[in-house]
Formats: C-alpha cells, sequence, structure tokens
C-alpha cells in the first residue's frame, strides 16, 4: 500500500508537469502569431537584398494595439490585420488587406471597431470578430458598416450616407417616441432605443422588425407602420447608429460645429420666422431676433432653445428638441443673419401664421414630436391595431370633444389610461396610453390639446 | 566536517529519517509539520473515514491564494477597468486564462469540498465531545469560505457577476431593523457601484483570507489537541476508553519507561523514543496500531495534494471561467440569480421574502453552530442517532432541492422552466 | 517490482516533481511579463519628412526627443532624457548645447557629456522612413551619434 501511494504520488507529478507544459504551450501558440509569421513572409518578398529579407522574417511576434484614449478603446486588430496602413498590400489576401480610402480616419488615430464593431480587445478570430456569446456589437455586415459614421457625426447630414438623415427622419416623424425613449424623452411601451446601437441585434433583425415587427418578435406591441424596404433599412441605419457612447472631445463632430448655413436650415426647419421676425420681416410673436446675439450671453441663449419656461416662466415658445451642435449653429446663424434673408425665407413658406393659430402649430410639433403620431396618426385617424381593446384598435381622436372636456383629456395624457377592454376576461392589450407628466410641461400639454381641439370634426348625425 | 556540512546540519537538526527518533524529530522539530502528531492512528487516516476532505479544502485554499496572487497583478478594482483586465487575462496575458480558470474553479470545489466536509464530520459524529467548539469553528469557516466566494463572484464586473451581487445583497437586505444598513455598509452605497468594488475587492484579498487563515490555524490546532482525526465508526465497539503513553527521555539519559495511562487525556505533548518502534512500547491492550506521521501520514497528504491540483489543472485546461457582457446596471438580465450556493436562498426568497431571506438562512446558521450542544447524546454509533441524522440529511436534501431548482429549473420571471426547454428571455 | 527498481522510479518521480516546480515558478515568471503595453510605445511614427523645419531641432514633448534635420546630413533623433537621473534636458541655441535642469549636466550638440554628474552621453535613437512615407522612431534601437537618415 505504502509503495503503491508512493508510486502514485510521483504519477501526479508526472501528470502535473504535463498538464503544465500543455496549459504552457496552449498560451504559446495562438493562431495570430501564425499569421504574423505569414505576413512577415510576404513582406519579405517586397525586400531586395538578403539582409533586409531575414531582418523581416526575423520580426519577433508581438501584439500591436492601438490605444484610443478618447474613444475608450484598445483596439488589437492590427495584431493580425497587419497590412491596413502599407499601401503595398492593396492586393495581398485577407487578414492583411490595406484599407483603401479611410481619408482622416486613420487606423492608427481611430482604430478599427468604432466602424466595425467588434472585440477590439480579443486576439482571436472569433472572439475579435465578436460572433461569440456574450459580445454584444460583432462586426457589421459590410452595407451597414457606414451606419457607424453617424456615431460621432451626430448633427446634420453625413455626406454620403443618406440612409441616416432619412432614418433619422423617419423617427422623428412617424411617431417612434410615443413608445420609445430616446435620450431620456419618449413613452414606456416599447425599450429605450438609447443604445440600440450597442445592442446584440443584427442589422437583419432590425430591417425585418421594421417590415414586419411581430415576424421577429413574437406578440410584439410594435404596429406595422407598412415602411418601404429602403426606409425599414435608413431606420436600421439610424438604430445602429445610437450610442450614448462618450465618444471624447477629438471624435466627437463637436469639434466641427456647424457653420450658420445649418442653423439657416434649422431655422427654416422649425418654422421659427412664424413667431419671431428679423429686423421687422417675420411675425411680431415672439421677439423681434435681430442683433440677439449682442444682448445676450451664448449661454443664456442656448438655455433659451433648450427650456424657454426656465428663462421666461409662461414662455409661449415650445422646448424644442435640439442637440447641443444644433443650438450652437442657429446662434451662429442669428449673428449673420438679416432681414433681407428673413424676407427669403418668408417667401418660401407656404404662409404667415395668425398669433392664435401659432400654439397650435406648436402644439401639432409636440404631438409629432414626442411621438403621439405613432398610435393615433398624422392626421389623428387612429386604427393601429391593438387586439383586446374596445374596438380592437387604437382610437380616432376626430371626435374627442363628443366625449370630452378639454381638461378631462390634459388628465389623460398627464396621468396616462388603459384602453377599456373588449373581453374583460381577455389578455391586456399591447398599447396603452403612457402618462407624460414628468416629459411635458403643463403648457406642452395645453398646446396639444388645443391642436386636437383645433382639428376636432362634427360628428355625423346618422352615426347611430 | 566541510562547510557546506555545516550548513545543512544547522539548518536540518534532526537525526536521519532511517531512525525513528529521525522520524519523531522531523514532526516536531519543524514549524511546518509540527501540527502533526509524531504518530497518527493507522485507522483514523483511512481514506474511507474521512476521505480527506478537510486536506482537499485546505490545499484548494492554497491553489486559490497562489494563483489570486498572481491574478492581483493584472487587476485594477475599478469598474471600467476591472472588466478590461479581465479581457486582457483572457486575450494576450501568458496563461492568464488558464490561472484564472484555476481559480474559479478551485472556489467552487473548496465550496463544495467545505461543505461535504462538514456532512462527513456530522455523519460520523465527529462534532461530539471533546470537538464541539472546533465545529462551531468549522461553521465559521464555512460561512468565510461562502463570504470569499461570494465577494470574489463581483470581481470580473461583468453582467454575471454585477446581477449575482445585487441580488445576492438584496437577499440580505432582508434582515430586519440592520439588513438595509448592512448592505449599505457593505455596498458603500445603495447600489452595487464602484464603491462597493473596491470594498469587495479589499475584502477578498485583505480582510476575508486573513480571517480564513487564523480560523483556519486555530480549527487545525484544535484538531490535534482533540485527539487528531475521530475514530472511524467501525472501530468504535472497542470500548476500551483511549489510552495515554508518555515515554521517557533518550535511552542514554534514563531508561526506557511507560507512565501510567491517564484516563481524562489523550495523548502527550510530545513522543521521544529510543531505537525501538514506538508502537512496540504501547500497552498490549491498546489495539491501535499506530504509525510515525512520517511517512505514513505525510504520503497520503502528499497524493491527495497532488490529486487535487492535477484535477484543479486538468479541469482548468478543458473549461473556461464564464465571462459576460460588461455590467450594465440598466439591463437586468431574465434571471438575475445569485451565485449558485445562494440559489436555494433566492428560492425561498420568491415565496416569501422574510422568511426565506431572514428566518430560515438565520434558524439555519444558529442550528449549525449549536449542534455539538444541542445534540448531547454522547453515542457516535449510527443506530443510536436516528433522529440527528434524519434532521441533517433532511437539511443536506432540502438545502440540495432547493439549489438545483434555482439553477437548472427557473427560467425568465423566476418561472418553473425544465432545463430542457428553451426559453429565449426577456421581452422585445 | 524489487526495490532497486522502485528507487529509480523514486528519482524519476522526484525529479519530475521538481521540474514541475521549476516550470511553474518559470510559467508564473512568463504570466508576469508583460505582453502589452498600456503607456507611449517604444517605436512610433512622428510624421512626414516635410513636418520638421532645418537647423534647429524640433522636440517632441511626449515623446522625449529631439529631432535634427540638416540639408546636407539628414535626419537625426535624440533622447532627451538625462543619463543620470531621467530629467528631461533642454536644447539652448544660443550654445548649441543641451542643459539638464536638475542637476546641472550639459551635453554637446554631438550628445556627449560636457559637464556635470552624468556618466554617459545622450542616447541617440534609430530613424527610418516607413512605406507611407513617414519617420519612424524606435527608442529600443540605440545607434551612433554618427547615425544619420538621408530622405
Amino acid at each position: 500500500m505504502e509503495r503503491r501511494l508512493q508510486q502514485i504520488f510521483f504519477a501526479l507529478s508526472f501528470l502535473a508537469l504535463a498538464l503544465i507544459i500543455a496549459a504552457g504551450w496552449q498560451a504559446d501558440t495562438p493562431k495570430w502569431k501564425d499569421y504574423q509569421k505569414n505576413y512577415h513572409a510576404l513582406e519579405a518578398q517586397g525586400e531586395p537584398n538578403a539582409v533586409a529579407k531575414a531582418t523581416v522574417i526575423a520580426t519577433r511576434p508581438e501584439v500591436h494595439q492601438v490605444m484610443l484614449t478618447g474613444l475608450q478603446r484598445v483596439d488589437r486588430c492590427t495584431t493580425c490585420h497587419l497590412g491596413v496602413e502599407d499601401p503595398t498590400m492593396k492586393d495581398a489576401p485577407e487578414p492583411f488587406t490595406y484599407h483603401a480610402g479611410l481619408g482622416p480616419h486613420v487606423p492608427s488615430k481611430f482604430g478599427c471597431t468604432i466602424c466595425h464593431g467588434g472585440q477590439g480587445l480579443a486576439t482571436d478570430k472569433d472572439n475579435a470578430h465578436g460572433n461569440v456569446q456574450f459580445w454584444q456589437t460583432p462586426l457589421l455586415p459590410k452595407e451597414y458598416i457606414r451606419a457607424s459614421c453617424g456615431r460621432c457625426h451626430k448633427e446634420g447630414d453625413v455626406p454620403g450616407v443618406p440612409e441616416l438623415t432619412e432614418g433619422k427622419r423617419l423617427f422623428n416623424t412617424q411617431g417612434c417616441r410615443g413608445c420609445h425613449k430616446l435620450n431620456g424623452v419618449g413613452g414606456s411601451i416599447g425599450p429605450d432605443l438609447t443604445e440600440e446601437g450597442a445592442q446584440h441585434r443584427s442589422p437583419e433583425w432590425l430591417a425585418q422588425h421594421f417590415l414586419t415587427p411581430n415576424a421577429v418578435s413574437a406578440g410584439s406591441a410594435m404596429p406595422n407602420f407598412h415602411f418601404t424596404k429602403e426606409q425599414a433599412k435608413a431606420l436600421t441605419y439610424y438604430m445602429l447608429s445610437l450610442t450614448s457612447e462618450d465618444m471624447g472631445s477629438y471624435y466627437s463632430s463637436e469639434r466641427s460645429i456647424p457653420g450658420p448655413e445649418y442653423g439657416r436650415q434649422l431655422f427654416a426647419e422649425k418654422n421659427c420666422i412664424s413667431c419671431h421676425a428679423i429686423g421687422g420681416e417675420g411675425s411680431k410673436t415672439g421677439p423681434d431676433l435681430l442683433g440677439v446675439v449682442k444682448r445676450h450671453s451664448p449661454e443664456w441663449l442656448d438655455e433659451q432653445l433648450v427650456n424657454p419656461e426656465l428663462v421666461y416662466p409662461g414662455s409661449a415658445m415650445p422646448a424644442y428638441d435640439l442637440d447641443p451642435n444644433s443650438r450652437k449653429a442657429l446662434l451662429a446663424y442669428m449673428a449673420v443673419a438679416t432681414p433681407e434673408d428673413a424676407h427669403l425665407l418668408l417667401a418660401n413658406q407656404s404662409r404667415t401664421l395668425k398669433p392664435e393659430e401659432i400654439a397650435i402649430e406648436a402644439g401639432k410639433q409636440d404631438f409629432a414630436r414626442f411621438g403621439c403620431v405613432g398610435c393615433h396618426g398624422t392626421e389623428l385617424q387612429g386604427g393601429v391595431p391593438n387586439p383586446n381593446a374596445q374596438g380592437g384598435e387604437v382610437p380616432s381622436l376626430l371626435h374627442l370633444s363628443d366625449d370630452y372636456t378639454k381638461d378631462e383629456v390634459v388628465a389623460v395624457i398627464k396621468e396616462g389610461r388603459m384602453p377599456p377592454l373588449d373581453n374583460p376576461k381577455g389578455p391586456t392589450p399591447p398599447l396603452y396610453m403612457p402618462s407624460w407628466k414628468n416629459l411635458l410641461s403643463r403648457e406642452d400639454i395645453n398646446r396639444i390639446v388645443d391642436y386636437l381641439w383645433s382639428k376636432q370634426q362634427q360628428k355625423k348625425a346618422d352615426n347611430w | 566536517m566541510n562547510i557546506f556540512q555545516e550548513i545543512w546540519k544547522s539548518i536540518v537538526r534532526r537525526d536521519p529519517l532511517s531512525t525513528d527518533k529521525g522520524k519523531s524529530e522531523l514532526v516536531f522539530m519543524n514549524v511546518w509539520l509540527h501540527i502533526h502528531p509524531a504518530k497518527v492512528k493507522k485507522e483514523n487516516m483511512k481514506f474511507t473515514h474521512s476521505f480527506y476532505l478537510g486536506f482537499i479544502t485546505f490545499f484548494l485554499f492554497i491553489i486559490l491564494v497562489t494563483t489570486g496572487i498572481a491574478l492581483m497583478a493584472y487587476y485594477r478594482p475599478y469598474p471600467p477597468h476591472a472588466y478590461q483586465d479581465m479581457k486582457d487575462l483572457q486575450f494576450v496575458v501568458f496563461m492568464g486564462p488558464f490561472l484564472r480558470n484555476m481559480h474559479r474553479w478551485a472556489a467552487h470545489g473548496m465550496v463544495i469540498c467545505v461543505f461535504l466536509h462538514m456532512c462527513r464530520v456530522f455523519y460520523t459524529g465527529s462534532y461530539k465531545k471533546p470537538r464541539q467548539f472546533n465545529w462551531v469553528i468549522g461553521v465559521f469557516l464555512l460561512l468565510l469560505t461562502l463570504g470569499m466566494s461570494f465577494t470574489g463572484y463581483l470581481m470580473p464586473w461583468d453582467q454575471l457577476a454585477y446581477w449575482a451581487i445585487t441580488v445576492g445583497t438584496n437577499i440580505g437586505s432582508y434582515a430586519p431593523i440592520v439588513g438595509g444598513q448592512l448592505r449599505e455598509l457593505l455596498l458603500g452605497g445603495h447600489t452595487v457601484g464602484e464603491a462597493a468594488l473596491l470594498r469587495f475587492y479589499v475584502l477578498h484579498v485583505a480582510l476575508l483570507p486573513a480571517v480564513l487563515i487564523l480560523f483556519t490555524i486555530v480549527h487545525f490546532w484544535r484538531v490535534r489537541k482533540d485527539g487528531g482525526l475521530s475514530r472511524p465508526l467501525w472501530k468504535l465497539k472497542k470500548k476500551t476508553p483511549p489510552q495515554l503513553v508518555t515515554i521517557g527521555a533518550p535511552a542514554e539519559v534514563a531508561a526506557l519507561q511507560t507512565v501510567p495511562a491517564s484516563t481524562t487525556k489523550t495523548y502527550g505533548l510530545m513522543e521521544v523514543v529510543t531505537g525501538k518502534p514506538i508502537f512496540e512500547t504501547i500497552a498490549p491492550e491498546e489495539a491501535d496500531e499506530e504509525v510515525f506521521s512520517y511517512p505514513y501520514a505525510f504520503v497520503r497528504e502528499a497524493v491527495t495534494l497532488m490529486a487535487t491540483v492535477t484535477t484543479i489543472m486538468t479541469i482548468s485546461l478543458f473549461f473556461n471561467a464564464p465571462l459576460e457582457e460588461l455590467a450594465n446596471p440598466a439591463k437586468t438580465p431574465n434571471p438575475a440569480k445569485a451565485p449558485w450556493y445562494f440559489l436555494g436562498l433566492q428560492e425561498l426568497v420568491s415565496h416569501s421574502a422574510l422568511l426565506g431571506g431572514v428566518v430560515i438562512p438565520g434558524l439555519m446558521v444558529v442550528a449549525l453552530l449549536l449542534i455539538p450542544y444541542i445534540d448531547r447524546n454522547p453515542s457516535r454509533h449510527l443506530r443510536d442517532r436516528k433522529w440527528a441524522l434524519w434532521i441533517f440529511t433532511i437539511f443536506v436534501v432540502a438545502n440540495l432541492i432547493l439549489i438545483v431548482i434555482g439553477t437548472f429549473f427557473r427560467g425568465p420571471g423566476w418561472a418553473l422552466v425544465p432545463p430542457w426547454v428553451h426559453v429565449t428571455g426577456g421581452v422585445e | 517490482m524489487n526495490r532497486r527498481s522502485f528507487l529509480s522510479w523514486g528519482a524519476v518521480g522526484v525529479a519530475a516533481l521538481c521540474s514541475g516546480v521549476v516550470v511553474s515558478l518559470g510559467a508564473v515568471l512568463k504570466f508576469l511579463t508583460p505582453t502589452v503595453f498600456y503607456e507611449p510605445p517604444q517605436a512610433f511614427k512622428i510624421g512626414n519628412p516635410g513636418d520638421f523645419p532645418f537647423g534647429q531641432p524640433t522636440f517632441l514633448v511626449e515623446e522625449k526627443i529631439y529631432v535634427f534635420r540638416d540639408r546636407v546630413k539628414g535626419f537625426a533623433v535624440a533622447s532627451a532624457v538625462c543619463t543620470h537621473l531621467g530629467c528631461t534636458v533642454a536644447h539652448f541655441s544660443s550654445d548649441d548645447r543641451f542643459h539638464c535642469p536638475c542637476h546641472g549636466s550639459v551635453f554637446g550638440a554631438d550628445g556627449a557629456v560636457i559637464h556635470g554628474p552624468a556618466p554617459r552621453a545622450l542616447d541617440w535613437y534609430e530613424v527610418t522612413q516607413t512605406r507611407d512615407g513617414q519617420l519612424r522612431v524606435d527608442k529600443d534601437k540605440i545607434v551612433p551619434p554618427t547615425y544619420r537618415l538621408m530622405v
């Protein structure tokens, strides 16, 4: 027995030695070393003399990494993708191919994953390309890579990526915010989309989801908006660009503040001229904006655009949903705006608004901006299917005044409401009216109700 | 005598190991070995008596300390870095995955072995007089092991870690009056965040190991002072009380002399021998076959050590420690589960917060601590301890069932889902 | 198995155990050796040759190097780290020398010690041109002061 035990002990010592060697061998032979060897062989072909060839081939294998402090990332992609910055590797096979057409976006300053997705820290193919469990952003398919431009280029149009502009426009006009939050604003029926670009969702999934929500997510409350394929793709682009990741000052497009041209575009888009005048050209409802940048500090003006009621309690001006750069662009335009230009803007506008129409116009804007149109329709027609709610769909708002007073509607918007059930024993309807009291001010709600009332139609007598 | 011999002699002062005196001196003149007796009872060392679970637990702890210190070289206890360091260990550090795997699997192994060790001690009735207090220390060591494992669980700062600790610490907050404050004290805040990671790190690498080592020292010391390992159940039939045999000074000083056995103590402080094997000097009626710890006990310990190390290494070579996505406080996985050994508690909490989160675990710990003082039945024979065995078995089985249910049968929304049914979590 | 063969078995076993321990220690050492560095790399690109003026050297603060460009001789890169205790030396055009602010060491234009406690001359680093035309400095490659890169 004693002797047997000693033999077992020595046998186990051997086993331990073997295991350590096995573990060390496993750790010492990663695939990237082979890639580097092949790359150096490829490089050596281009070298003129034997000495240079030998030096290149003898290069010690090491992990290459690009430290991107501004982006809070470390990309090790160049450990295998060795030729991305070497033009002579234009025709080399992957993973050594040169990356043409990067412009200022050189890998040593931007890394790779910020555009392509994938896992920068990884040093083996599956993990690096992110096609593994527990990595949320795998490599984007080729046709969707340009969606990443929107991660840094948050404002205005991104040249060469019309899909982003279109996706953003659809998001803001189709009422997505009625159910989805984005950067803190929106309803709570659907998931928050602030980090949608960092979620583990394939672009194909998203595109399909926009075409037929129920096909990819059974029982989804999301109505079918009957988007076209192109619109679905544009929305997918926009979704993939959404992230609250801090891009740092170097990468964020805040570095390149949009000029007054973009400000003018916004000024026209947001219909500012229907309340404000510039040197007498325009509406007299709000203050004349000629020389406004000289009368107030930039901080004051910025705050006025973010939260008018904070600056002037009871202000009629709606709080526009403008990102910091758009606000800067607007102010830039204010500095150069002339009465002649305002005249031009007015000429392009179909008609000026009467003062009483202004509140209604603002209400209409809120109605679209906060996503009410998503369910109630751009013409208040309703009709989005909502199984087991009374009537089986989201009600039309065109006959509100028959059954409700303004105060009752204000209360419903504030507190939200579960629709009455068709069959009391049936399932809960997927859509309901969320409570908006934390997101909308009293003025906003009043304006929306005014807008609704302006659209009321007479009940038909033969409705019975 | 040359200088090298002199140096050697100054370090190793015992007689050659071929002599019994040498074998004996090897043990009691060596600070690391003298926790052993010079001689052990052969029957007590039988594998089928203790399964060496205490040793295995201790060796796992040694593995954990060594791998843990190595891992500390690459770990920063600060949220965004902590996770990145895990990725570095996985992708660029030489043998990083292997060491992390060893640390992870040894930790799970230690929790299991501590528990099995407790079961063994209970079923053999080894907590009975004079070993009551060592049982109490053992229960504390169990709690400390759970604490070590629980605090270590947060270190990777991935979704698994974050939510297991969130759920785990919330179970504790159900304790009346102090629960909430206790959680705040532990987390350094209201939620698991930067402060919590730092505190858990301090607990994991400094406070808890220090306390654990102190308790382990006491535990080992008491094993020795309580007369070594308990007698195996199959030796209990003999009614002869344990005999103490003290041997006189070496032959050249005085003649070998057997001192009359004391009836109150089980053995002496040390044994001094002359040339003859010590068990021949024991009274013939002492049936115990005693052997020198060297090599009898040591070779068994060494085999156990190597078996433990190679087992952990083999597992670590083939199975990777889990690492999920970066912790995201805004995205709760469905279901969020505590570490597996607390899933029994989570299961109970899902039925009743106060009862499952406070009353039952509290009573469980108190009951465990008091076992040797409640169970005053002096007999260690299985046939005399029907009640105790039944109650303890029910306790163990109930725990196991709850853990198995919590681990394998709970799906999204904590609904009962068999493990072979695939459910996609969450609502889109 | 007889006693003799057992003993030899034991010797092999002990050898395995010892080599296991040695290999483990080696593995731990290699584990501790950093494979990636979270610090500025030792070899880096400093820009196109045209970025550097002729005559006075250009000081790159983060890289702690002086880039010399001479119409005739070409490019050379000197370390700005004093060989005494690692302070950053400053180049003065008035006397064309490097002065260390900490203990008053003075180095000549070729980096040689002229005065002060510095034990040896300033290091000169290899500078090469990469395939995309940029200059690349490798701090791991020390070259003699006479080293020049012609572009």
